[in-house]
């Protein structure tokens, strides 16, 4: 497609992008690092999510605004569909990660595996912003990078417990995060492929951060923080996002 | 733009600000068949005011981003902090309140305060979503005065309880929204007087009202419900407002 990201471009800066959860997960083993630290990190996520959100919307609707919003409908139903999956039998953990950062190490695969989700998500959005063109896509990229430090901050606290050492949760945060450049590669192949897709696929996006940051990023920032504190936080950052992004 | 509807535009405006007003009176009619609503339908029904306030705010966000994006966003910062600041101000204050004394009269004015100040923020908002134009003006009405029927369901929960009576407890209602027509017309005649205050003006709602979500809305629903319904009700809702605002 005509100004869109090379494939091999996006491969590498998605992969660094998901490198930088490698940062946080190391972060988050650091037993100075609180609990309540993972709520701040949660609602900078949040935040962030949401301000890429809005630029995906806002970009979505501008090439075609009910394949968009009909795109974030499918992005929301399926969100809802593969979160809290059993992962084995009835009554085992899911993939949902809204329990309390202190939750039972029979969580752990679950955490992993949502961190996966929540990749794959933002692995749609960057495929789809590279297939929109290289300036978005680039600051998806960098404020996915910022985001996945906290996303890996809230994995490394959760699996801090395993006495695993840093270098080994980090790398485990990586290989969690290595769903989004897989997807972004795939959303980009299949936008240059059916282009009438492009809009559907930033729909989804939409749809899909909308349902992960309020099914999951903001009750357990709640929880660990308070609502205030937590408020300010994520229209922050949400708004400085929107704002860059939208910005001529 | 000197007539819409068939009304002098100032009529209009003012009219359109009172049925939301009104509306937020129908939230006491379900408690004609019912002595109390189950915390769950709370829950649900802030879920789905939170989706058509989170709709609105990105209609209006967009039409200010259309005029000037930084001085919309300095609109929304403002916004922001005038929710903060007021409810700060509110916390601090204990009054006796329709002949209730003690935790439950201040729990009542609490709610009722807090829906008083930010209608001032939803009239705001009404008054220069008519500076963007009529579809703009129509779904913002619209999208407000359904989500002001929450809000008297919120405020009429709180007092019937405690053995307020029903038209006393849908006049409170009404009550609690009159900032909305009281501040519609000053806001529209500031935006159509001084062009350049559109965007701050739209600013200014889109914040206040996303700041409302995340701050009262949103954890009082996750509350009583969990994140993932939460997440689907107010996803779906804020798809459900874009779809309105694009194709009214």
């Amino acid at each position: 497609m005509a100004g869109s990201m090379g494939i091999g471009s996006l491969l590498l800066w998605s992969f660094l992008a998901a490198l930088a959860a490698g940062i946080g997960a190391a972060l988050g083993t650091r037993p100075w690092l609180a609990e309540r630290a993972v709520g701040w990190a949660s609602a900078v996520a949040a935040g962030l999510m949401l301000g890429v959100g809005y630029v995906l919307l806002t970009t979505g609707q501008s090439i075609a605004p009910a394949a968009t919003l009909f795109g974030a409908a499918v992005g929301l139903v399926l969100m809802r569909m593969l979160d809290g999956v059993p992962l084995t039998a009835p009554g085992a953990p899911t993939t949902a990660v809204n329990a309390r950062v202190s939750a039972p190490p029979a969580h752990d695969a679950s955490a992993i595996l949502a961190s996966a989700l929540h990749s794959a998500a933002e692995g749609v959005a960057i495929g789809a912003a590279a297939a929109v063109g290289v300036p978005i896509a680039q600051f998806l990229l960098l404020t996915l990078a910022i985001h996945n430090i906290s996303e890996g901050a809230v994995l490394g606290v959760r699996l801090r417990h395993t006495g695993g050492r840093p270098f080994h949760i980090a790398g485990v945060a990586v290989i969690a995060r290595s769903s989004q450049p897989l997807c972004a590669v795939s959303v980009l192949l299949l936008a240059s492929a059916a282009p009438w897709l492009l809009p559907w696929c930033i729909g989804a996006s939409f749809g899909a951060l909308l349902y992960l940051v309020v099914a999951e990023l903001l009750p357990q920032s709640y929880r660990e923080v308070g609502r205030t504190g937590i408020a300010v936080v994520v229209s922050l950052a949400a708004g400085m996002v929107a704002l860059m992004g939208v910005a001529p | 733009m000197t007539e819409m509807l068939g009304l002098p535009i100032i009529w209009t405006v003012f009219l359109c600000a009172l049925i939301t007003a009104l509306a937020t009176g129908l939230g006491a009619i379900p408690f004609l068949f019912i002595k109390s609503l189950s915390p769950r339908v709370a829950a649900l029904a802030n879920a789905i005011a939170a989706g058509l306030m989170l709709g609105a705010s990105l209609g209006l966000l967009a039409e200010g981003v259309r005029h000037d994006p930084g001085r919309t966003f300095i609109g929304a910062a403002a916004g922001i902090a005038f929710i903060l600041v007021t409810q700060r101000l509110i916390g601090k204050h204990e009054v006796e309140f329709a002949s209730l004394t003690g935790a439950g009269a201040r729990r009542m004015l609490l709610v009722v305060v807090v829906m008083t100040v930010h209608s001032f923020a939803e009239g705001i908002a009404v008054g220069v979503s008519f500076g963007g134009g009529q579809a703009l003006a129509i779904a913002i009405t619209v999208a407000l005065a359904i989500h002001n029927i929450p809000e008297g369901i919120a405020i009429t929960a709180v007092m019937r309880p405690r053995g307020v009576p029903l038209l006393a407890c849908a006049l409170w209602s009404v009550f609690s929204s009159l900032p909305q027509p009281l501040m519609a017309v000053p806001a529209f005649l500031l935006v159509e007087r001084v062009r350049t205050a559109l965007p701050y003006g739209l600013g200014f709602a889109a914040g206040a009202m996303v700041y409302m979500v995340l701050i009262e809305l949103l954890p009082e629903a996750y509350d009583q419900a969990e994140g993932r319904t939460i997440a689907m009700l107010v996803g779906l809702t804020t798809v459900a407002m874009l779809l309105f605002q694009q194709y009214l």
